[in-house]
Order: C-alpha cells, then structure tokens, then sequence
C-alpha cells in the first residue's frame, strides 16, 4: 500500500515537472504576438525599416503613443468603441437577464425550443445579414427621419444580435442552477416575479451576471464587419475599423504606429480581464457546464 | 393603447413633416447653389494632402453657403469599393464621391450625367485622353469628371545605383530631368530588355519585386505587359479573345520573368513592394512615388538613389500602368446643383496645382493643359526624380483589363484575373493553354447579366 | 385583463420579449430577405430562381472554397480541442495555487479582439519584414513563403485561428477537469489504472458533454470565420484560402453581384444546422439520461 502510494508521489512529481515544461513553451506560443506588438510600436521608424534586429530594440522611444494619445482622430476612435460598448452591454443585460429567468423558470409557449434555439442565431453570419439590414436601415431611415446610416449609434442597435444569444445562455446556466425552493418560498411570502428577480436571483447569480458583461463587453469591442459596413466617415468609426482603415494607407504602412494604435485598442479588454479574470472564467464555463 | 398608437403616429407625421422642410427649404430660398452636402473624397496617404483639400472645399462652401461634410475613405481594405456597394444599393449616402477607375462606367445607371461640368472644363484645361473619355462617358454622357487626387501612374520607380552597377544602364540619361529622353537608350527600354535586366539584378542578389499578389499594384502592372502586347483577354465588343496567341506571348514572357522574382510576390499586396523597395532588398518595383516618399522618411540613403521613369515599351508602343479616379454623382443626390459647383471649384488650374503640390507629385490631373507643373521639375532628393513621372506625348495609357466593356472589365480587375492566370501557369504548375482556359470560364461567367 | 396581464405565462413572455424582437428583426427577416436576394439576377431586377446556386456548381472556385472551408474549419477545431484538452491537463497538474498566473497567461489571444492580433500575425508573416524568417535565418534555415505559397498560407490562416481559439478550450476543458471527482481516479487506481486508462474510463466520458458544446460553437464561429482570413491573406493567394465569408464578400461586394454573394453565404447555414443538429440531439440525450 505505501509503495503504491510513494510511487503514486513519484508519478505525480514527473507528470507536474513535464507539465511546467509544457507550460512554458504554450505562454511563448501564446504571448509571442502580443509582445512582437509591444517591441514593435516602441521602435522608430528608422529602426523599423532597417530591419536589422526584429527582436530588440535599440532606441526605445514612445513617439507613436504620444500621437496616437494625440490624435483627436483616435481618440475620437475610442470614444465611439467606448460608448457603444457600454451601451450594448446595457442593453444586452437589460434583455438577457429578463429572458433568462423567464426561459429557465417560468413556462409558456415555445419557451422550450426557444431556449435551445436561442443559440442557433450564431448560424446565421454577419457577412450574410449586412446587405438586407443596410437596405432595411436606409428604408426607416427614409421613413421616420432618424438617421440610420453611417451613424455610431447604429451599432448599438446591431451588436445586441451577437451577444444577447450568448448572455442569455449563460444567465440560463447560472439560474438552473440556483435550488426551486428558494423561489417557491418567496412565491408563498407573497413576492411578484420582478421581486423573485431582483432579490433573489441577480444577487445569487452575480458571478454569471458579470461574467456575462464581460462578455458582451469584450465582443462589442472586437467587431469589425458590422461596423466596416455601416460607419464610413472617420469621426463615426470605432478603433478595429478606425485602426486598419486610417492607420494603414493605401501603400504605405507605418508599422509601428499600428502596432501602437493595436495594443492601445487591445488594452480595454486586457485590462478588464485582468480585474476580473475570475468572473471572465466562471462565466464561461459555467454556462457551459450547467447548460 | 390607442393613444400610444396616435402618438406614435404624430411623432412620424411631425418628423418626416420636419425633414421635408428641412431637405426642401434652402431650394426655396435661391436658385444659387445652397444647403447641404455630403462629399467622400479618396483619402490620400501622403500627409497633408487631405487638409489642402478640405481647405479649398470649405472655402468654397463658405463663399456657396453650403453646408459641406467631407469624409476621407481609404482605398485600403476595399473599404471605397464597399461605400460605393452600399450607397449604389440602398440608393442612400453621400451625394458626391470619388470613383476608382472601372466604377463610374459600372455604376452609371445611378450617376448624374455631368456633360455640362466637363464641356466647361475641357474648354478651360485643355482635352482628357481617349482612355478617360472610355472610362467617364457612358451612353454618349459624360457620368463623372476625372479627379486629380489618387490618379496615379505605377511606372518603374529603380535604383540609379544598383542599375548602373549590374545592369550598365544609367537611368538619369536615359530619361534626365528636365530635359526629353535619350532617343538610343529609350528607344531600346524594351520589355526584352526589363527582362535581362531583371535577370541581372536577380544574379546580382538585389531582383526587381514585381508583385503578383490581387491588390491592384500587381494587377495594373500586368495590365501594362498585356497591353504592350496588345493581348486583350475581352475586346471591345465584349467577345472573350483571350485564348490568343499575344496572350499566350505574354504568359511565356511571365514564366521567365517569374524565375527572377522573390518567391513570395504571389501574395505581395499594395505596400510589399514599397516595403521591398524601401529595406533596400530589390533594384525596381512598378508603383507611383509614394515608395519614394515613405524613402525619404525612412530611409535617405535608398531615396536618393531612386528614380522614376516610364514602363518599357511592347508590340504596340508604350503603355503606361494608369490608374485614374473620378468624382461622381449619385442620381438619389439632393442636392447636385451644389456637387457640380464644388466640381468646377476643385477643377481649376490652381486647385490642381495646389493638390499635386500637397501630394509631393503622385496625382495626375488628367487635363492636358495641367501637365506641366513645376512640382514634378523640383521634387527630390534626387532632383528631377518625379520629372519623367507624369506621362509625356507618345505615350499609351491604359487601364488594365482596356478595351472589354466597363462592367466585365471591373470584374477582370477586382478578380485579377490576370495576376492569376500568370500564378496559375507558373508557381502552379499549370500549362499555359489549362491557365487560359480557366480564365475563359471566369471570364464566361463576367458575362452574366 | 387585469389576470392576464398578471398571468404567470403572460409575464414570461413579455420579459422574452425583447430577445425574440431582437432575433426576428435583426437575424432572422435579414436572413430571409437574403434568401430572397439571392435568388435574383445581378442587376436585382429579374427572379431567376436557382439560377445563382446553378452557376455556383459549375464554377471551379466554388468547389475549392467549399473545400477550404471544410477543411479549415475541421482541422482548426481539431487542432483547439487538441491542445486546449493537453494545456488544460497541464494547468491542472500544476498545485492550485500557480495555476491562476498560467490560466491568464494562456489565456491572452482569446481576450485581445481577433481583428487587432491578426494584424500582429501579419507583421510576423510580412514577405520583407518576418521576424519569423530573420529568426530561421540566424539558424541557418532558408526563410519560409509564409503567405505567398498556398500551403504556407493555409497553414498560417489555420495557425492563427488555433492561436485564438485554443485558450477557449484550455478553459472550458479545464474547468470540465476539476468537476470530475477525484474519488474516481483513487478508484481506478486501486484498480491499477495507468494515466491513458483513466484517461479513457475516467476523464473523457465524465467530459463528453463539454467536449461536445465546445467543439459544436467552435464549429460555428471557425466556419463563418471572416476576420482573420480577410487581414492576413484577403482570400489569397489565388483563392486558396478563401472561406465562405471572405469570398462571399468578394464576390457580392467587390464583384458587385449582391445576389451571387448571397447565395455563397447562404452555403454555410445547411452544413452548420446538420452539425448543430446532431450535436445538440446527443447533448439532450445525454442530459435525459442523467
């Protein structure tokens, strides 16, 4: 018995030294491109073209962030990224959390397939839905005078279509699991439904719920389709579009300050899950393993 | 409910009510240009050119009292070429815009005929050449003026130095600045000779980066081959000739001047070759000065060695990669009175002298009074180096995919059908006659209507 | 009315409301619309019926995507399952309390919006400028043609899904891993188990369920991939990376045929509700069982 047991300590041992080593080699894999973009935008020009040691960095400078910080144009950039993700991230939450608890406590027609279903939206591509939802926009645009077309606002209303699905299928995961009874005894208490919500359901699944923003945070963010096609004048554009269509001109590419504009625009969503990379997890994976 | 329902109703008959007013009102006021207008120029990558630009519309909205909203759209990404999509389907967006080549005559059923704006400006700057008038005019009006910004040649741009040293040609005789070309030396700039030539340098260890990528560098430089070949892949007519025998010349021309290439120009996209060009790895590339320039910012030592001068000369003569732009239009415009005044404003002699000089020299107006800037005399380091860049009498331009009907030639250009016919016979490994005959069915299925 | 309204039913459906007003406005009447547009010639003035998907068949490039797509999305998810399920035992076997610092480290790509890494992928594979091809250079091993040879390039667009997607994997596997009970694995080793037997008695069985929901969104989200593709090759070199989205794009937008565009897109929706379907039916299975 305690031979198999020390050779069982033995067998641990080697498998977590085979498993640092391992490791090790998966975070260069992994953050190579990240730091190649931070060496990148440190570099000057000069050093950039001459391209004579990619790796180092003789001459450090920081002249690309400070135009960059500089430019209105990007700032400009930011601020749309910034405001229409937040929106969308209320937004989606506001639908999300709602649908969920209806989806995954209270029956009615169709509920069922719809839960299941919900998902299925992400069959549908962004690439296919551009064209009939410009025309559908220009139409209502025509019709009620509100500007539509090439406006940041736009997107608030089109990002939803991607992370709702998502949010919602998360909030169904956290709210299955949290035990029936505590709900009936409220129900017998006396409280309403938006009641059994508020006080009891959000608190408990506030794990989820952050998770979820994070989420729907972090994909607003990263879109580059719907906006490619629905904003075009510079002062409308949000950094994933702002960055590669401004940044990069016709032939002539200046790396280092894209690679700045890049980071800069990565930023956001790193700084988030660095905070929060607990939360970020758990949601993922507890929408999964539940759902 | 029902009174939810009546003021939902209010709120859409009060708006639309408002926009009408708002959209109608000015016209009431005065027949003059006036109200608003929404313009999308072609963004400009040299720094500064925008603002000259911007400048001169402003001015001119000022003395209009027009409301003028300028918008730059990169080429890059095809994010133009998505603008104009879009606008041309929903029938909604800007009125004016700018219109790369093959555009205009593909969407010219939504331009604005501009017959008016061009009679004047010909007879001010002098005639557009026969290539503009196919590109601009459709149905016998004029649908879009040429435009001077973005209208560029991609010429070779090479190393004085590395062609004296390995090629034992001196490019600032052959065409000196200031002065007309070498009759002997130009004379004998054959595609024969860029080829020799090529194989020199490739020797030499510094190969010419001929892109043969999709981006539209790779695709107007064998635009330029074929042409001087007079190897048309659709004539005039719309009837699919490529499987001729100048075309099959041009081919097996290609698959010797691929032997000499980098190995990775089948992916080389618009700035590969600047990038080539500028880390000092190659002796030529075919592109407008802007590989110059990002030289002289990067890289002095290269920029002072580079020069630019036009293509060699084939067959039929000298063709010249051009790459024209224009300014369009829409018919859903609301206001074209304006758009036509701003036309003439940025299409007078100054307005042109201004923009060429504020792009360093890479826009061509394409006016034949407006060719003789001193900009391209001056610029440098080297002096003179942008002196042959604008074309010259005697000289072919032509677009790539010339002289098939505009909407099978718009397709030939953003399929590349060309670059790929060329990939296909040689990094492909394909013969010649099965290249040929993939590009008959891709061109049989331009055809559709 | 007053009970209606109170209606637990009613209730319900009204805070679903939105999610189904979101979904049938925005996904679903586009999508239909798009059906309808691509039945309808390039000028979008005749009904042609079929006529585009026709054409589609005959067309040598179409075949080729459809393979590309194919393939690409199978082997990319293949590759991210694969070294996301090996990452994760790693992480695992590590004591608890590192395990946070790696999970973060690994988990970057799939954090920094895909648009933005891509470009950093681009400026690694650049023709004149890889940092990649210096770096084999200084060992003496000729550069490689990462994008400019079609299967280089595949490699590369395949490379950099991979690179984004398998954190996704390392995560969900990973916390899959630690819901396993660890008195299973003190039985099989009673048993006299060795580590592939548990693997395949003990882990993998306990993980279907995860490893199945994880494979099918990955599915999803590889086959209508549009970014990474589109930055890093456009489709190329002679259309031998083109995906379904990037050539639909190509042909709708810059071939300015909206209905043909639209017929290629609407390509990937059958193979990706046969592989939801199948996935999803073993999933519910799976959970009537439990």
């Amino acid at each position: 018995m305690a031979a198999a047991r020390s050779s069982m300590k033995g067998d641990r041992r080697k498998a977590m030294l085979w498993s640092y080593v391992f490791l090790c080699i998966f975070v260069v894999f992994t953050l190579t491109p990240p730091v190649y973009m931070l060496i990148t935008s440190l570099k000057t020009n000069a050093e950039i073209s001459a391209a004579v040691a990619p790796w180092w960095i003789f001459a450090p400078t920081l002249a690309h962030y400070v135009e960059l910080l500089t430019s209105p144009v990007y700032l400009t950039f930011f601020r749309n990224s910034v405001l229409v993700s937040m929106l969308v991230v209320a937004i989606t939450m506001a639908v999300s959390i709602p649908a969920a608890f209806a989806l995954s406590r209270m029956k009615f027609w169709g509920s069922a397939t719809l839960a299941t279903g919900v998902f299925l939206t992400y069959l549908i591509p962004e690439t296919l839905l551009f064209i009939p939802l410009f025309q559908t926009f220009v139409w209502v645009t025509e019709a009620t005078g509100i500007e539509l077309i090439n406006r940041w606002w736009v997107l608030v209303i089109l990002y939803p279509t991607l992370t709702v699905p998502f949010a919602t299928w998360i909030m169904i995961g956290y709210f299955s699991s949290i035990p029936k009874e505590l709900d009936e005894a409220a129900l017998i208490d006396g409280a309403s439904y938006l009641q059994i919500l508020t006080r009891i359901f959000i608190p408990v699944a506030l794990p989820g719920i952050i998770a979820a923003t994070i989420f729907a945070f972090t994909v607003s963010w990263a879109q580059f389709l719907y906006p490619l096609a629905f904003t075009t004048s510079t002062d409308q554009l949000v950094l994933p579009v702002g960055i590669i269509t401004t940044l990069i001109k016709g032939d002539v590419f200046t790396w280092g300050q894209i690679m700045a504009g890049a980071l800069l625009g990565a930023a956001p969503p790193l700084i988030i899950y660095a905070f929060l990379m607990d939360y970020y997890i758990a949601g993922l994976t507890a929408g999964a393993t539940k759902g | 409910m029902a009174s939810r329902e009546v003021n939902r109703r209010r709120f859409l008959a009060s708006s639309i009510a408002a926009t009408a007013a708002v959209v109608t009102g000015p016209y009431i006021r005065t027949s003059h240009a006036a109200g608003k207008l929404e313009v999308g120029f072609w963004d400009h990558w040299v720094p500064g050119a925008n603002d000259v630009l911007t400048k001169m519309c402003n001015e001119w909205a000022a003395k209009e009292k027009v409301e003028i909203k300028i918008d730059y759209i990169p080429s890059q990404g095809g994010k133009n070429m998505l603008t104009i999509a879009a606008e041309a389907q929903a029938k909604a967006g800007h009125d004016m815009l700018a219109f790369p080549t093959w555009q205009p005559a593909d969407k010219a059923k939504d331009l604005e005929p501009v017959d008016d704006v061009m009679k004047d400006l010909v007879a001010a700057n002098g005639a557009v050449s026969p290539l503009i008038e196919y590109l601009g005019k459709v149905g016998g009006h004029w649908i879009s003026i040429p435009a001077t910004p973005g209208s560029q040649i991609k010429g070779p741009c090479a190393r004085i130095d590395l062609f004296k040293q390995h090629v034992g040609l001196d490019l600032t005789k052959m065409y000196p600045a200031g002065a007309a070309p070498d009759k002997a030396l130009s004379d004998a700039w054959t595609w024969d000779a860029f080829l020799s030539a090529a194989e020199k340098c490739h020797k030499a260890g510094v190969p010419f980066g001929i892109g043969l990528g999709a981006t539209s560098d790779s695709v107007d430089t064998m635009g330029t081959l074929f042409g001087a070949y007079g190897a048309q892949l659709v004539d005039a007519k719309g009837n699919i000739t490529v499987k001729s025998d100048a075309v099959k010349q041009v081919l097996e021309y290609m698959k010797k001047l691929v032997l000499v290439l980098p190995p990775d120009v089948f992916a080389w996209d618009d700035s590969s070759n600047n990038k080539w060009l500028v880390a000092g790895k190659g002796a030529l590339i075919m592109n407008p000065p802007s590989a110059w320039a990002v030289a002289k910012r990067d890289n002095v030592k290269v920029a002072e060695q580079l020069w630019s001068f036009p293509a060699p000369s084939g067959p039929k003569g000298r063709v010249q990669p051009y790459l024209p732009y224009f300014w369009g239009i829409w018919k859903f415009s609301k206001n074209k009175a304006a758009a036509k005044s701003l036309m003439r404003h940025i299409s007078e002699r100054s307005a042109v002298e201004k923009m060429v000089a504020a792009s360093q020299g890479y826009d061509i107006p394409a006016f034949a009074k407006l060719n003789d800037f001193k900009t391209w005399a001056e610029e440098g380091p080297p002096k003179g180096t942008l002196y042959h860049y604008p074309p010259k009498p005697g000289q072919i331009l032509q677009v790539s995919a010339y002289p098939a009907p505009p909407k099978i030639a718009a397709q030939i250009y953003t399929q590349a059908i060309t670059t790929k016919m060329v990939a296909k016979c040689t990094q492909g490994g394909e013969s010649i006659d099965k290249a040929i005959a993939w590009a008959a069915t891709e061109l049989q299925g331009f055809m559709r209507v | 009315m007053k009970t209606f309204l109170q209606r637990k039913s009613t209730i319900a459906f009204a805070m679903a409301l939105p999610l189904i007003l979101i979904v049938a406005l925005l996904v679903l009447y586009p999508a239909v619309y798009s059906i309808h547009m691509a039945t309808l010639n390039k000028s979008m003035e005749h009904f042609v019926g079929l006529d585009n998907f026709a054409f589609l068949f005959t067309r040598e490039t179409f075949w080729m995507v459809v393979r590309q797509s194919v393939v690409f999305a199978l082997s990319a998810v293949a590759f991210k399952a694969l070294i996301g399920f090996c990452v994760a035992h790693f992480v695992h076997n590590v004591p608890v309390k590192g395990q946070r610092k790696w999970r973060g480290m690994l988990l970057v790509p799939w954090v920094i919006p895909p648009a933005m890494s891509t470009l950093a992928w681009l400026w690694l594979f650049d023709p004149s400028y890889s940092a990649f091809n210096w770096s084999l250079e200084q060992i003496g091993i000729p550069g490689v043609n990462w994008l400019g040879s079609p299967n280089w390039a595949r490699f590369a667009v395949i490379l950099v899904n991979v690179w984004v997607g398998a954190p996704f994997f390392m995560i969900m596997y990973l916390a899959a891993l630690k819901s396993v009970p660890e008195q299973l694995y003190e039985a099989a080793d009673i048993d006299g188990a060795n580590w592939w037997q548990k693997l395949w008695y003990v882990t993998l069985p306990m993980m279907r369920n995860i490893i199945a929901i994880t494979a099918l969104f990955s599915l999803i989200v590889t086959f209508a991939n549009f970014d990474i593709v589109r930055v890093l090759t456009s489709g190329g070199p002679v259309d031998q990376t083109h995906m379904f989205a990037t050539w639909a794009f190509k042909v709708g937008i810059e071939g300015s045929d909206l209905p043909l565009g639209a017929a290629v897109s609407l390509f990937m929706f059958p193979i990706l509700a046969v592989a939801a379907t199948f996935i999803l039916r073993d999933i519910t299975r799976r959970g009537n069982e439990a």
